[in-house]
C-alpha cells in the first residue's frame, strides 16, 4: 500500500504510539487533581506547551484544543467575542479550509463584515488586494499557511509585516494545519498573533491540536466549564493526546530536512507523472510544497478507485469536502473549469514516503489513466 | 399487572384451506428465527400464537411486527379464570383509556359458567363502576376490551398492526436485481411480503463504482433481511461488459443493452440458485430504459417471469414506501455518480429488439457473461 493522502491524515510515529500508551497506562491522572501523581500528568502539558511555542517562535501561550477546527473556531469567534458587541471587519481568503470559511459565514450571520480575498492561478493569495481591504475597523485577518488542496504557500511574513504597518491593532491568524513544521514560521518575526496547528497531520494522534497565542491576542473562550487552559478551553485536558502531540513534534523536528525531503519526493512524482501522462495539468505551484494536485484527462473519482485497486491511496480535493457534492472551492477560485475540477486528484506526501513509492505510484497512474482514458462520458 | 405475554395474529393464513398448517409452520419457523437472541417462549394453540416469558416487550413487538404473515399483535394480561380477578385486571388494563369502549368476550372453554354475553355484561358493568368517566358504545367504540377464556383468561386492549403478508418461504424463491437506488429494495420488500424468499444480484463496476457503493448495497440487503429473513447476495463484476458495450455499441443504446446483459446474468444466477422468477424495481416511464418499448427489449432476453411490483407507482409513492420500510436514507447516499460515464446523454426511448440484437453481434456476449459469472462474489446477509 502506497499512502499518498498525508494531508487527510498521517500514520502516527511509533514514538507517538509509545508515548500515548505510556500515558494511558501510567499517567492517567487528571492534571487538576491535588495529589502528587497528578503532577506528572501536569508536567506533560507544560513540556508540550514549551515544545509547541518553541517550534513556532512564540513567546506567548499555547491552548490545547480538540484539533485544528476547534483552534480555528477559537481564533475567529474568540476574537469576535473580545470585540464585546462592537461591529468588526474580518478578512480571509477564498481558499481557506471549511473550518475557517464556515466560521466566517457565522461571523457574517452575526452581523459583521467579512472580505474574502481571491488567489492567483497557483492558489497564492493576492497580497495587494488583501492589504487594500484592511481598514481601521479590521479586527482579524485569517490566512492559511499552506493550502490543503493544492499546496500553495501563502506569503505569511510579508502579509504580517505589511498588515501591522497599515493597522497595528488588527490581529493576524494563520491556519497552520497543513504548514506546521513543513513551512518556515516564526510568529514574532512574522507578526502572527494566533496560530492553529493539528496533531494528526504531523504523524501525531487525531483529536488534539492547539492555538498558539502571541502577546497581543486576547480571545475570549467559546467553550465554558471548569476553566482549564487559562479559561480559554474548558474540559479535562486530553493528556494522552497531548503526550502524543509532543512526541510527534519532537520526532518530526528530529527528521533530517523533512520539508525539503517531501518537496523533493513531490518533484520526483510530478516529473514521473508528466512523463507517463503528458496531458496531466498541474494545479498549484511548480515546486516548494508537499502537496501535488493534478488534473487528469479522466474522471478523478474513477481514477482514484482504479489507483486504490493498484494499492495507491490518494484523494479528490480534500477529505473534508469529499462527502459533499459540490465542486472544489479552491480550484474554482483558481479559475479552473468544472471539467478540470472533475479530473483533479491530490497526492500529499510525507517525509516518510520513499522514492521507490513515487516511481511505483507514477507508473500505476500512467497505467490507470491509459486504461481509463477511453471511457469518458460522450 | 405485568404484560409479558404477546398474542400474535396471523392474517390471510386463515383463509387457507387444507394446507393452512403448511403456512402456520412456516410462520412459526420465521418467528422463532426473528426472535433469536431475545428471550421468550412460543406456544401454538388452537390456531393462535402466544409468546410468553418475554423479557423485553418493546424489542419483541418490534421484531414480530416485521415478520411477514403477522397481521397484528397484542400485549396480553394472563390471569386466573375468576370473574373477580378478571374484573380487577380489566380495570387496570383500561387505565389510560378514555372515551368509549366495549367488551368482546370469547369463551373457548365452554366449561366456564358464564357465556360470552354474560361475561361482556358483567365485566362492562364492573369497569363502569370503577371508571364512571368511560362510556359503553357497542357499535363504534374507541377501545375493544377483549377477554378470552381458554385454559386461563387473557385480556387485552391494545392492537398493534404488523406488516401482514404471507410467511417467507411459502411462496417460493425469486432473484431481486438490487441496484442501490430507491426502487429495488421496495420491489424486493413487496414480493418478499407475499411469502417469497429473496436472493439478490448486484452489478459492481469497480473502479467506476466504489467500494462504498458496494457496501451500500450490502447495507440495503441487510435492511431488507430484517423483514425477508436471510438473503443471499450475488455480486457480479460488470466492468468488462460495460467497457465492451461502451466501445463497440451505439451510444443511445447503451443503457438498454446494459439492462439486457443484467437480465441475462440475473436469469443464469437465478436458475443456479433455483429461483423461479426475477424481481426489478422498474416503473413505466420513470427513465428512458423503462418505457414500454424499453421494458419489452429487456424482457425479451428472459424466460423466467419478471415481477415488477412498482410498475404503476409514481416516484414519490415509491419514496414514501422506502421511508416507511426504512431503506430510503441508505438508498440516497451519493456513491453512484461515476456510473454516469456509461449513461448516454440521449438514450433511445423506443428501442427495437432487432436493432439491439444487431448491436450485440458486435461483441462476444457469451464469453463476457461466462467471465462475469465466474467472478461472482457471494455474501449471506442476515439482519
Amino acid at each position: 500500500m502506497i499512502y499518498l493522502d498525508n494531508s487527510a491524515t498521517t500514520r502516527p510515529f511509533s514514538s507517538v504510539v509509545a508515548a500515548m500508551t505510556e500515558t494511558l497506562t501510567d499517567d492517567f491522572y487528571n492534571p487538576s487533581a491535588l495529589y502528587a501523581p497528578a503532577m506528572r500528568a501536569g508536567a506533560i502539558l507544560t513540556k508540550a506547551r514549551r515544545a509547541l511555542l518553541d517550534s513556532a517562535g512564540c513567546s506567548g501561550r499555547a491552548v490545547f484544543t480538540s484539533g485544528g477546527t476547534e483552534a480555528d473556531n477559537l481564533a475567529i469567534l474568540g476574537t469576535l467575542r473580545a470585540l464585546r458587541g462592537r461591529k468588526g471587519h474580518f478578512i480571509t481568503t477564498q481558499v481557506e479550509h471549511p473550518a475557517v470559511l464556515e466560521t466566517m459565514a457565522e461571523v457574517e450571520r452575526l452581523g459583521h463584515r467579512v472580505t474574502y480575498i481571491g488567489v492567483d492561478g497557483e492558489g497564492v493569495v493576492d497580497v495587494e488586494a488583501l492589504l487594500e481591504a484592511v481598514t481601521s475597523d479590521t479586527a482579524l485577518v485569517s490566512v492559511m499557511q499552506v493550502n490543503n488542496e493544492v499546496g500553495a504557500h501563502m506569503p505569511i511574513g510579508e502579509i504580517g509585516r505589511r498588515l501591522k504597518e497599515k493597522n497595528p491593532r488588527a490581529l493576524f491568524h494563520v491556519d497552520g494545519v497543513q504548514g506546521y513544521l513543513r513551512a518556515p514560521l516564526h510568529m514574532e518575526r512574522d507578526h502572527v498573533d494566533l496560530y492553529t496547528l493539528s496533531g494528526h497531520k504531523i504523524h501525531g494522534p487525531k483529536g488534539v491540536g492547539a492555538l498558539l497565542l502571541g502577546k497581543n491576542a486576547r480571545p475570549l473562550c467559546t467553550v465554558f466549564g471548569g476553566g482549564q487552559e487559562e479559561n480559554l478551553r474548558s474540559g479535562t485536558e486530553n493528556v494522552p493526546g497531548i503526550a502524543g502531540l509532543l512526541a510527534a513534534v519532537e520526532t518530526f523536528r528530529a527528521l533530517e530536512n523533512p520539508a525539503a525531503r517531501a518537496e523533493a519526493l513531490r518533484g520526483r512524482l510530478l516529473a514521473a507523472v508528466r512523463q507517463g501522462v503528458p496531458d496531466a495539468a498541474l494545479n498549484g505551484p511548480e515546486t516548494g510544497t508537499h502537496i501535488l494536485n493534478l488534473t487528469f484527462p479522466v474522471k478523478g473519482e474513477v481514477l482514484l478507485h482504479a489507483l486504490e485497486g493498484e494499492g495507491v491511496l490518494c484523494a479528490t480535493g480534500s477529505a473534508c469536502a469529499s462527502h459533499k457534492k459540490s465542486k472544489s472551492h479552491v480550484l474554482t477560485a483558481m479559475g479552473r473549469t468544472p471539467q478540470q475540477i472533475d479530473g483533479a486528484l491530490r497526492f500529499s506526501l510525507s517525509p516518510l514516503n520513499t522514492e521507490e513509492e513515487m516511481d511505483e505510484a507514477a507508473s500505476a497512474i500512467a497505467r490507470c489513466v491509459a486504461a481509463l482514458r477511453a471511457f469518458r462520458r460522450r | 399487572m405485568k404484560k409479558n405475554v404477546l398474542l400474535v395474529r396471523m392474517g390471510e393464513i386463515f383463509l387457507k384451506g387444507d394446507n393452512r398448517n403448511f403456512f402456520i409452520k412456516a410462520l412459526v419457523r420465521n418467528l422463532r428465527k426473528s426472535l433469536e437472541g431475545t428471550p421468550c417462549t412460543l406456544e401454538l394453540t388452537q390456531g393462535r400464537i402466544f409468546l410468553r416469558d418475554i423479557e423485553d416487550m418493546d424489542e419483541v413487538v418490534r421484531r414480530v411486527t416485521r415478520v411477514f404473515g403477522v397481521h397484528s399483535v397484542s400485549p396480553v394480561v394472563e390471569c386466573d379464570k375468576d370473574m373477580d380477578v378478571i374484573a380487577r385486571e380489566a380495570v387496570a388494563l383500561m387505565q389510560g383509556c378514555t372515551g368509549t369502549f366495549k367488551c368482546v368476550a370469547r369463551r373457548a372453554d365452554k366449561r366456564f359458567p358464564l357465556d360470552s354475553m354474560q361475561i361482556n355484561e358483567e365485566i362492562g358493568y364492573r369497569v363502569l363502576c370503577a371508571r364512571p368517566d368511560l362510556k359503553v358504545d357497542v357499535h363504534k367504540p374507541r377501545h375493544d376490551l377483549s377477554i378470552e377464556i381458554r385454559e386461563r383468561a387473557y385480556l387485552y386492549v391494545e392492537k398493534i398492526p404488523a406488516v401482514g403478508g404471507m410467511p417467507v418461504g411459502t411462496g417460493g424463491k425469486a432473484m431481486l436485481l438490487l441496484s442501490g437506488g430507491i426502487d429495488s429494495p421496495v420491489a424486493g420488500y413487496m414480493i418478499a411480503k407475499r411469502g417469497v424468499q429473496l436472493h439478490c444480484v448486484h452489478y459492481h463496476s469497480f473502479p467506476f463504482t466504489s467500494e462504498q457503493a458496494k457496501q451500500k448495497v450490502i447495507d440495503l440487503a441487510r435492511l431488507l433481511s430484517a423483514y425477508a429473513g436471510p438473503i443471499r447476495l450475488h455480486i457480479v463484476p460488470f466492468t468488462e461488459i460495460q467497457q465492451e458495450l461502451y466501445q463497440k455499441c451505439p451510444d443511445s443504446q447503451l443503457t438498454v443493452l446494459m439492462r439486457r446483459y443484467m437480465m441475462r446474468i440475473a436469469e443464469r444466477v437465478a436458475r443456479r440458485a433455483r429461483c423461479q422468477a426475477l424481481i426489478t424495481g422498474e416503473s413505466i416511464g420513470q427513465v428512458a430504459s423503462q418505457t414500454m418499448d424499453g421494458l419489452t427489449c429487456t424482457n425479451a432476453v428472459c424466460t423466467l417471469p419478471v415481477f415488477r411490483p412498482l410498475i404503476g407507482f409514481d416516484k414519490t409513492e415509491i419514496m414514501d414506501y422506502a421511508e416507511r420500510i426504512g431503506t430510503y436514507e441508505t438508498s440516497i447516499l451519493p456513491y453512484e455518480d461515476c456510473c454516469t460515464i456509461f449513461t448516454p446523454r440521449h438514450p433511445q426511448t423506443k428501442p427495437r429488439v432487432e436493432q439491439l440484437e444487431e448491436s450485440e453481434k458486435l461483441l462476444d456476449g457469451e464469453t463476457l457473461i461466462q467471465r462475469a459469472l465466474q467472478g461472482i462474489e457471494v455474501l449471506d446477509i442476515r439482519p
